[in-house]
């Protein structure tokens, strides 16, 4: 089918958004139906992203099967389309992420049709991001990311409410801190100011670049002036880095994924947060090398604050879906430290980590929804001795937790060692020792609530009885991201052969900037 | 025959207009058998709202024509002028005033008679202010501006007191009156001095005197020249409801029926708008009153800057919807006013500002109508209790809420995202990268309201007992959604020709 394959990328965005569109014509009352169409567009999504990956000519690299079409000729916006090797592993990501993220929705019954409308529109913006070569475009997809969040969170989200405590109990129950209205608002509004910083950027690009073109190809060959670049990368920085959550911009993302529902968290968590990542840089750190390399040793610095704090409020924390949500500042942190360090293995650690922590995490968010729909609660110290009723469950939870302290085999490891390698080449010494650190930190909760939760006698050993293990589709969501984890950490070259590629074609530019850079200090 | 041509959308609103009133006068009331009335029109607001609507389609479609022939190709049209200018400019405005009057007809079709206040008067009204309001755009001349000025605002002081029965109707239209009439004679007072000081009523002539300002030989005195642009700017300011000139706007609003309401937000601000463009860039376009150092620039910054940041902090403290969407009014002037400064280096501004309308009139429509879909008889929505759970009873007035909310909140892929686009573009364009970020923040500020009234329509459920808004079910309210739904997604996903379009008005502004 030749018109398939010139037109692979455009089905694979387009996928999930017609089966949203197919879905509107359905019954609601219908559940089977809308399940089964939801299914379709993400495995067709996933199909072609696993085709992409399989059709990628590694001896060639650089952008390949690039699709084009105009959308707004006076300003230079195109739908242009495009994979490098970044773009398909991140697009098997997503792709294995819904997939997995439905069936893990399969049992939803409070208006399931809504639902699946609004998580297809968001997986169909992400899918965009990851494939997008135009500026303009990049940020539409980005947008269409983001705001089906908040009604998924606000309508579908968790009842649970952190109870009130401490000198500042009546702060959070005038706004109701940690109901789902109040994390949909906050995760809304935040990623908003972060949206108007980028957009700032855009269009100062824009018009620095001759105010002809938006395609990012275009406008990284426009060499744009120092000055411009040291004002407009932190912007971008804490513009994408509110998504990626660069601390102190994390504070929406352990609310927002207390508060979503099991699918909305693994897609939030698992890749929503890369998006952020990806567009630190895509955007950032390609287009502006002498900003990146300029304010690198701060991104960095700020990324051991977020790989440190996010562990040491993971290790605090009580509330189970709060444990994992921090988790995830923590190993986001990684990410932008592996992109700080402008070194190639940093960078492929950087990526990796993005795909490694994405499988991870929706594996853990796919567990906690298993635990709280049966054991009603999130709150760990109510629970225990879990594993004898729910054995799977338990092992992959641990699985989960061995894969994210960065054990030797899982794919956790291969990401975390790679970033701490490239922390070391550039020198940064102090990064790689507290990544290491945050490591041992995420041990410690990551067992500790593992075993409070599944092993030992829990205050409730004796009402667990009606726990059950996974059922049917639950099944789906934990074998394929269980057996991602393991296939990926045991022969990384899988994934890493992709990123690698794009790696080396990317990195001189902003290294060859960092380079210019030190010359001119010396 | 070119002229009349030239003329025809002004002329077909007029007509109709006329027409409509004969038609009112003549006809028979639609009245329930035994009930006694002297208005000659009551019960007839369907086929009123419909002839409304069909005029004012025709209006737009007349400039639409007018455009494409190219007002430049008709050189008869210089008759007119400097009192009717009519080029790109002026032809995009008035097609924005008519898609917004057209709009606010159907709505009225639709709440006139569901709200018990049948009365035909409306409709001729509503095309007789749209005259004003399409000639107010073409004003070259400062006689023009205050004739269309008058003739727009009298018919709306009359449209906000159209529910006589009520005390809030009369202190609306009361307030405006006089607040209208007060800011109508400092800036009559202010073009008064402009005549005194240059000679010239014609904008044109005007320009030229203040550029003389200097040269050898003239007489063009500087200071009465700040002085009457210090009183112009305040009584445009108060038309578009700037702040500290905002404050009829909630009230005006809040009492006013919300088609009146509607047409205020979006034809009246949309001229105002218009003529505040012509005047500063014809009459004051000199070089040393358009900078950023001194003139109009600065102080119509400070205006946007107050407008917005006030607004969308005050209307995030609303308990009525009505009354959040006038502060979004307010605030969408402030981001509106943005472009204007802009407009100062950047021509592209101009046509930034007239797209940004045409979305705004959309959006701002689309959302009124909405809200009016969403209560009925005795039961009108008007706090956001009353929306609670409507996602659930009228699911689509609810996603057409939801829709004009995103637009109004400059969210993709609707037409207030290009709006706000392509206005902070040109803003950063002209280097004025902080009214840029301000206005960025601001929309986020802004997005907090809108986002909170869609907790409401899909997250709440009515308290048990509490008395709630029944949804309403109007063809022509429908209509209007529908094709401001479509207005809004077009703009919003192909804008690429109305951009070609309004970037056309931009060059003949001047």
């Amino acid at each position: 089918m030749p018109f398939l394959e010139s037109h692979l990328l455009g089905v694979i965005v387009a996928a999930p958004f017609l089966a949203a569109l197919a879905l509107l014509f359905v019954s609601p009352t219908r559940p089977g139906a809308i399940r089964a169409i939801s299914l379709v567009g993400a495995l067709v999504s996933l199909a072609g992203s696993v085709h992409v990956a399989l059709g990628y000519d590694l001896a060639r690299g650089g952008l390949q099967r690039a699709e084009r079409y105009p959308l707004v000729p006076s300003l230079g916006i195109d739908l242009s389309l495009a994979v490098d090797g970044w773009s398909v592993s991140l697009l098997l990501l997503t792709g294995v992420i819904i997939v997995t993220g439905v069936l893990a929705s399969w049992t939803l019954t409070d208006r399931p049709r809504d639902f699946f409308v609004l998580l297809l529109v968001l997986v169909a913006g992400v899918f965009g991001v990851f494939v997008c070569q135009d500026l303009f475009v990049f940020f539409l997809f980005y947008e269409i990311a983001v705001l089906p969040m908040y009604l998924l969170i606000g309508i579908w989200g968790s009842r649970g409410k952190v109870p009130a405590a401490g000198p500042f109990a009546f702060v959070w129950r005038r706004f109701d801190v940690g109901g789902r209205e109040y994390a949909a608002m906050k995760l809304t509004l935040m990623l908003l100011v972060g949206s108007a910083a980028i957009l700032v950027v855009i269009l100062a690009l824009y018009s620095a670049a001759g105010g002809s073109t938006f395609d990012l190809q275009a406008l990284a060959r426009a060499r744009f002036p120092r000055e411009l670049q040291l004002w407009a990368f932190p912007l971008l920085w804490l513009g994408f880095g509110s998504l990626a959550g660069v601390f102190p911009f994390h504070t929406w993302s352990p609310d927002g994924h207390a508060a979503a529902p099991t699918a909305v968290s693994m897609l939030h968590a698992g890749v929503l947060m890369k998006l952020g990542a990806f567009g630190v840089i895509r955007v950032g750190m390609l287009l502006l090398p002498e900003g990146a390399s300029y304010w690198a040793p701060t991104v960095g610095g700020v990324a051991v604050i977020n790989v440190l704090y996010g562990a040491i409020c993971a290790l605090t924390q009580r509330d189970l879906k709060y444990v994992i949500a921090y988790s995830s500042v923590s190993h986001m942190g990684v990410v932008m430290l592996g992109a700080a360090t402008l070194t190639v293995d940093g960078w492929n650690g950087a990526i990796y980590q993005m795909f490694a922590h994405g499988m991870m995490t929706g594996l853990f968010f796919a567990l906690v929804g298993l635990v709280y729909d049966r054991a009603h609660t999130r709150w760990v110290p109510s629970m225990g001795g879990f594993a004898r009723q729910m054995p799977w469950v338990a092992s992959f939870f641990v699985l989960a937790g061995l894969s994210s302290l960065g054990l030797p085999g899982l794919a956790g490891f291969v990401a975390e060692f790679l970033v701490f390698l490239g922390a070391w080449q550039s020198q940064h010494y102090v990064w790689a020792l507290a990544g290491v650190l945050g490591a041992w930190v995420t041990a410690v909760y990551v067992l500790r609530v593992g075993r409070d939760i599944f092993f030992g006698e829990g205050p409730r050993s004796d009402e667990i009885h009606h726990l059950t293990d996974a059922r049917r589709s639950e099944w789906g969501a934990l074998w394929v991201l269980g057996a991602c984890l393991v296939v990926f950490g045991s022969y990384p070259r899988l994934i890493l052969d992709f990123i690698h590629v794009a790696t080396l074609e990317y990195l001189p530019r902003a290294a060859g900037a960092a380079s210019a850079l030190l010359e001119a200090s010396r | 025959m070119n002229l009349l041509f030239g003329l025809s959308p002004f002329l077909a609103v007029g007509v109709g207009a006329l027409l409509l009133m004969l038609a009112e006068a003549f006809g028979k009331p639609n009245v329930a058998p035994g009930v006694e009335t002297t208005d000659a029109g009551a019960g007839r607001a369907g086929e009123l709202a419909l002839g409304a609507a069909v005029i004012l389609v025709i209006g737009a479609v007349l400039s639409v024509a007018v455009w494409v022939a190219g007002p430049e190709s008709l050189p008869e049209l210089t008759q007119v002028a400097p009192h009717l200018v009519i080029d790109k400019f002026t032809l995009f405005f008035s097609f924005t005033l008519c898609v917004g009057g057209a709009l606010a007809a159907l709505l009225a079709g639709g709440y006139l008679p569901e709200h018990g206040i049948d009365r035909s008067e409306f409709f001729p009204l509503l095309l007789l202010s749209t005259v004003g309001a399409m000639a107010l755009s073409a004003a070259g001349d400062l006689l023009t501006l205050f004739v269309a000025l008058e003739t727009m605002s009298l018919g709306v002081y009359s449209l906000i007191g159209l529910r006589r029965g009520s005390p809030r109707a009369a202190e609306a239209a009361l307030k405006y009156f006089l607040l209208g009439s007060f800011a109508a004679a400092i800036m009559l007072f202010g073009l008064a001095l402009l005549y005194g000081a240059t000679g010239h009523t014609d904008l044109a002539g005007i320009g030229a005197a203040v550029r003389s300002i200097g040269s050898p030989g003239s007489t063009v005195s500087a200071g009465k020249i700040l002085i009457s642009l210090v009183l112009v700017l305040v009584g445009l300011a108060f038309k578009v409801s700037a702040v500290p000139f905002h404050q009829w706007t909630p009230d005006a609003y809040e009492g006013a029926p919300t088609p009146a309401a509607t047409y205020m937000a979006v034809a009246v601000k949309s001229a105002a708008f218009a003529v505040l463009l012509r005047v500063l860039l014809v009459g004051f376009g000199d070089e040393r009153l358009a900078s950023w150092g001194a003139g109009w620039p600065p102080a119509l910054a400070v205006l946007a800057v107050l407008s917005m940041t006030v607004a969308n902090l005050v209307a995030g403290r609303q308990e009525s919807v009505k009354r959040m969407l006038a502060y979004s009014s307010i605030a969408h002037a402030g981001y509106a006013l943005v472009g204007v400064v802009a407009a100062m280096r950047s021509p592209e501004a101009v046509s930034a500002v007239a797209f940004y309308l045409l979305a705004y009139t959309v959006s701002t429509a689309g959302a009124f109508g909405a809200l009016i879909l969403c209560g009925s008889r005795g039961a009108e929505a008007v706090s956001y209790e009353d929306l609670a759970g409507v996602g659930k009873r009228h699911p689509a007035a609810a996603l057409a809420f939801s829709l004009f909310l995103f637009s109004l909140a400059g969210l993709p892929p609707t037409a207030g995202f290009f709006g706000k686009l392509y206005v902070f573009r040109t803003a950063i364009d002209s280097g004025l990268y902080t009214l840029a970020i301000l206005g960025l923040v601001n929309s986020v500020i802004g997005a907090y309201y809108y986002l909170r009234v869609m907790v409401y329509l899909y997250m709440r459920e009515p308290a048990p007992g509490a008395p709630r808004a029944v949804t309403m079910r109007s063809g022509f309210v429908a209509t209007a959604l529908v094709a401001a739904a479509i207005f809004v997604l077009l703009l919003g996903m192909a804008p690429g020709f109305t951009l070609d379009m309004a970037s056309g008005a931009a060059l003949t502004a001047r």
